[in-house]
C-alpha cells in the first residue's frame, strides 16, 4: 500500500504538469490554423486573430448539422482565438432537450422545432433565435447500371417505400420497366432523414416505411451507399452531401416536382432555387436569446450568420438564399425570438423554407 | 484385469484420436490468429501511411483529413486514464483487502459479505453503456441535487474560477474588469470604471456618448466604451477548477470509467491476495503481528505485482471504452482551447475513432485506421508493462 501512496502524488504531479504544459501549445496550433484557414476563407479573416475575447460557447444537437458548426468553430478561431467552442452531435432531439434546459448556447437541428419541444422551452422560460443555415436535399439514388429509371414521381415513391403499397418488382411501378425485384436501402427510424422522407410520402395517411425482406434499414449511410452500389436493381436515399461524396458511383434519380410537373435532378443549383421539391429540407441552428447577450456567444452567432453560406458550402451542403440569412439577422437585431415553422396550434407549416421563413409566420 | 492393458490396435486408435484432437486445436488457434492478423494487416495497410508526427499532434479538422490528427484525443485519453487510475485503484484494492483479509464471523455480516461479493462478480459483466447511463445520473446531474450546469449561470458550488466581465471597446478589443457580484449576469457601463487588458495594464474606461466621440489614438480607443454598452460575464479558470454537479465533463467520464473498471480491479486484486500462501500470513500472525500488520507488511508486498497487473489490464480496458464516454460527454471531436481543467470537454481516442469511421468524407476512414494503430500500440505498451512488472517483482520475492 505504501508504494501506492507514494505513487499517488506522482500521478497528481504528472497530471498537473501535463495540464499546465497544454496551455502554451494553444497559440502555436492556432497560428498554424489561421494561416491555412485564411487561405480558404479569403478576406474575412485576413487580420490577426483577436485574443481579447474570452469565454465558452457550447453547441449541441444534430449530427447532420455538426459539420457546419465544426467549420464555424474552426473559422471562428481565426477571428477570436481565445474563445473555447465545443460541438457535440447527439441528435436533434437531444439538442432541443439541452436548449430547453439552458445547457447549451446553440442547438443544431436537422428539422424545425416540434410543438412539444417548443412547449418545453416556453415552460422553462427559454427564448431562442431561429436561424436557417443551409439546405439539405434528400437524394434518391439507384445503381449506375440502372438504365430504365429516368425519373420518379412522389406517387411512384410511395408505391416503392410505403408499408401499405410495398411494390415487389419494378414492373409494378411502371409497365415498361423490367420484372425485377426492387431492393431497398433506407435510413433507419432513428435518423432525421427517415423522419423527413416519411413526412413527405406517408404522414398524411399515417403510413410508415415498409420493412420486409426486400428492405435493408441502417443508421449508417455507408451501408446504404455500398448496398445500392452493389445491387443493380436497388434504390435508396440519403442526404445530398453523402451523394455528392459518392456521385461517381451512384445515379441520382430526378424527382418530378409536384407543382411544376417537371423532373428535377438534385444539384446545388436546383436545391438552392427550390426547383428540387419536395425533398429539400432546411438545416437550422437555434441560439438561446438570453445567452446571446454574452459577448462570446454574440460574436460567434453573428459570425455564423454572416458566413453561413460559406460554411454550408464548405460542409458540402447547399447555401440558402441570402434573403433568408438577412431575415434571420434582422430577427436577432430586433430581438425577435420564436419559430416560424409552427402555426398557432403548434402544427408544422407546409412549404419550402423561403415561403415559411417570413416575419408574419414568427410566433413565440 | 485384461481391460487395463491396451491392445496394440486400440493404442493406434487412441494415438490417432489424440493426434486428431491436437490438429483440431491447432486449427482453431490458427483461425483465431489468422483473423487477428488479417484485421491487423488491413488496419495497418489503410492506416500506416497516414501515421506521422503531424497526425499525432494535430486536432480534428472538419472535412480535411490531411490536416486532422489525434493530439487532443491522445491527451484526453491519457488524462482520463490517469483519473481512472487515481479513483479506481485505491478503492478497488481496498475493497479486495476487506473482502479477502477481513472476512466477518458474524452471521449477518457474512451474509452481507456474500452479497457484496456476488454483486461485484455480476457487475464485472455488465455492459459499459449501462455504466454510462448511471454516470449521467450520478455525475453529470448528481441526482438533480444541484441546479444543472448551464453556460450562462455560475454553478452553485465551484472552486478555481474567477468571474470577470468583458466589454467591447470602440477599438474592437475586449477589456475586462473583475465581477463584483457573481450572480449579476450582465451590467451596463455608464460611468468610468477600473479595467484591465490581457497585457495586464490597469486603466480607467472612458465612457462616450456616441461613436463620433471616439478618440483617434488606437490605444485610447481600445479603452473607450459607448455609454450603456452591455458587458457580459465569463470565468477565468485555473487547472484545478471544479464545480458541482460535474456536468458533461472529463471528470464525469473519468468517474464513470472508474466504475466500469472497479469490479475488474477488485476481482484481479482478490486473485492476487488469494495467491499469497497462507503460511506467510500464519507466520506473521504467529510472530504476534495484528491482522492489519500482517496484511500491511506481508500480504500486500507479496500481492503487489498481482495488483499492478490487474490494474494495468483494467486501465487498458478503460482506454478503449467509447460507449460510456459517448453517453456522458457526447461525441466531442475537439475543442478550441483543448483540455485545460477537469471541467472541460475533450475528445478521447475511441470516440474519435468511432466518429471518424462514420464520417462522410472517406478520407477519415484511413485516419480512423491510423488512430486504431496508435490505440493498439498504447494498449500493447501498457500490457507489456504489466507483464514486465509481474516478472520483475515475482523474481524478487522468490
Amino acid at each position: 500500500m505504501k508504494r501506492y501512496l507514494r505513487t499517488l502524488p506522482v500521478i497528481a504531479l504528472v497530471l498537473g504538469l501535463s495540464i499546465g504544459c497544454e496551455k502554451p501549445a494553444g497559440p502555436t496550433s492556432s497560428a498554424g490554423g489561421s494561416s491555412s484557414g485564411s487561405a480558404t476563407t479569403g478576406g474575412s479573416s485576413s487580420a490577426a486573430p483577436n485574443s481579447s475575447l474570452k469565454g465558452n460557447v457550447v453547441i449541441e444537437g444534430s449530427s447532420t448539422v455538426e459539420p457546419i458548426s465544426l467549420k464555424a468553430k474552426e473559422e471562428f478561431k481565426n477571428k477570436f482565438s481565445a474563445v473555447n467552442v465545443s460541438v457535440s452531435g447527439q441528435g436533434t432531439g437531444n439538442g432541443f432537450k439541452a436548449l430547453a434546459k439552458g445547457e447549451c448556447d446553440v442547438s443544431d437541428a436537422s428539422r424545425p422545432i416540434k410543438g412539444k419541444e417548443l412547449k418545453l422551452c416556453q415552460e422553462a422560460g427559454i427564448k431562442f433565435y431561429e436561424i436557417p443555415v443551409a439546405y439539405d436535399g434528400l437524394t434518391i439514388v439507384v445503381n449506375k447500371k440502372n438504365d430504365f429509371v429516368e425519373s420518379l414521381t412522389v406517387d411512384q415513391l410511395k408505391k416503392i417505400f410505403r408499408e401499405d403499397m410495398a411494390a415487389k418488382t419494378w414492373k409494378e411501378i411502371d409497365d415498361s420497366w423490367p420484372d425485377k425485384q426492387i431492393t431497398i436501402f433506407a435510413p433507419g427510424i432513428a435518423s432525421g432523414t427517415h423522419d423527413y422522407f416519411i413526412e413527405v410520402i406517408g404522414k398524411k395517411d399515417n403510413k410508415g416505411m415498409r420493412s420486409d425482406n426486400q428492405t435493408t434499414k441502417s443508421e449508417d449511410d455507408k451501408t446504404l451507399v455500398t448496398g445500392v452500389k452493389q445491387d443493380e436493381t436497388a434504390i435508396g436515399f440519403f442526404g445530398y452531401s453523402y451523394f455528392e461524396a459518392n456521385k461517381d458511383e451512384l445515379k441520382a434519380v430526378p424527382i418530378v416536382n409536384p407543382k411544376s410537373g417537371e423532373a428535377v435532378t438534385p444539384s446545388i443549383e436546383t436545391i438552392e432555387s427550390g426547383e428540387y421539391a419536395p425533398f429539400s429540407r432546411p438545416l437550422l441552428i437555434y441560439a438561446n436569446a438570453e445567452n446571446y447577450e454574452r459577448a462570446e456567444v454574440q460574436e460567434f452567432v453573428d459570425f455564423y450568420v454572416a458566413n453561413a453560406a460559406m460554411l454550408a458550402k464548405e460542409a458540402r451542403y447547399v447555401a440558402l438564399p441570402q434573403s433568408i440569412y438577412d431575415a434571420a439577422r434582422k430577427n436577432i437585431d430586433e430581438g425577435k425570438t420564436g419559430t416560424h415553422f409552427l402555426d398557432a396550434e403548434g402544427e408544422k407549416r407546409a412549404g419550402g423554407v423561403t415561403s415559411i421563413f417570413v416575419p408574419e409566420n414568427l410566433g413565440e | 484385469m485384461n481391460r487395463f492393458y491396451s491392445t496394440p490396435r486400440s493404442e493406434v486408435k487412441r494415438k490417432s484420436k489424440d493426434r486428431f484432437f491436437s490438429v483440431v486445436c491447432i486449427l482453431i488457434a490458427g483461425l483465431v490468429v489468422l483473423t487477428l492478423l488479417t484485421l491487423l494487416g488491413s488496419i495497418g495497410a489503410t492506416g500506416s501511411s497516414w501515421l506521422n508526427w503531424d497526425f499525432l499532434f494535430a486536432e480534428h479538422r472538419e472535412d480535411n483529413p490531411e490536416q486532422s490528427g489525434i493530439g487532443q484525443a491522445i491527451f484526453g485519453s491519457v488524462v482520463l486514464c490517469g483519473l481512472c487510475a487515481a479513483l479506481a485503484l485505491p478503492i478497488g484494492v481496498g475493497t479486495a483487502i476487506l473482502l479477502e483479509e477481513f472476512q466477518p464471523r458474524n452471521r449477518v455480516l457474512r451474509w452481507l459479505h456474500w452479497l457484496v461479493q456476488l454483486n461485484i462478480n455480476n457487475l464485472a459483466g455488465v455492459p459499459s453503456i449501462v455504466y454510462g447511463i448511471l454516470g449521467v445520473t450520478a455525475f453529470v446531474y448528481m441526482f438533480n441535487w444541484f441546479p444543472s450546469i448551464t453556460p450562462n449561470d455560475p454553478p452553485s458550488w465551484e472552486i478555481g474560477a474567477t468571474h470577470i466581465y468583458q466589454v467591447k471597446t470602440l477599438g474592437g478589443q475586449y477589456v475586462k474588469f473583475v465581477c463584483p457580484d457573481k450572480n449579476e449576469s450582465a451590467l451596463r457601463v455608464t460611468e468610468p470604471i477600473e479595467a484591465f487588458d490581457d497585457a495586464g495594464n490597469t486603466f480607467m474606461i472612458n465612457v462616450v456618448q456616441s461613436r463620433g466621440d471616439a478618440p483617434g489614438d488606437p490605444v485610447l480607443k481600445n479603452r473607450t466604451v459607448l455609454n450603456g454598452k452591455l458587458t457580459s460575464r465569463y470565468s477565468e479558470k485555473t487547472w484545478y477548477h471544479l464545480h458541482l454537479p460535474f456536468g458533461k465533463t472529463v471528470l464525469s467520464s473519468g468517474l464513470t470509467l472508474a466504475l466500469v473498471i472497479l469490479p475488474i480491479i477488485i476481482i484481479a486484486s482478490q486473485e492476487a491476495i488469494r495467491s499469497v500462501p497462507d503460511s506467510l500470513r500464519e507466520a506473521a500472525l504467529g510472530m504476534g503481528a495484528t491482522r492489519w500488520e500482517a496484511v500491511r507488511n506481508v500480504v500486500l508486498p507479496a500481492a503487489t505485482p498481482g495488483f499492478m497487473t490487474g490494474a494495468i489490464l483494467a486501465m487498458s480496458r478503460a482506454v478503449g471504452e467509447a460507449a460510456p464516454v459517448l453517453a456522458v460527454m457526447g461525441g466531442v471531436m475537439g475543442t478550441t482551447n483543448g483540455l485545460t481543467n477537469l471541467m472541460d470537454k475533450s475528445p478521447v481516442l475511441p470516440v474519435l475513432i468511432y466518429k471518424w469511421a462514420g464520417d462522410e468524407n472517406a478520407g477519415f476512414e484511413n485516419l480512423s485506421a491510423a488512430a486504431i494503430i496508435v490505440l493498439l500500440l498504447m494498449l500493447l505498451v501498457m500490457n507489456s508493462f504489466a507483464v514486465w512488472l509481474r516478472n520483475r517483482y515475482e523474481k524478487k520475492l522468490a
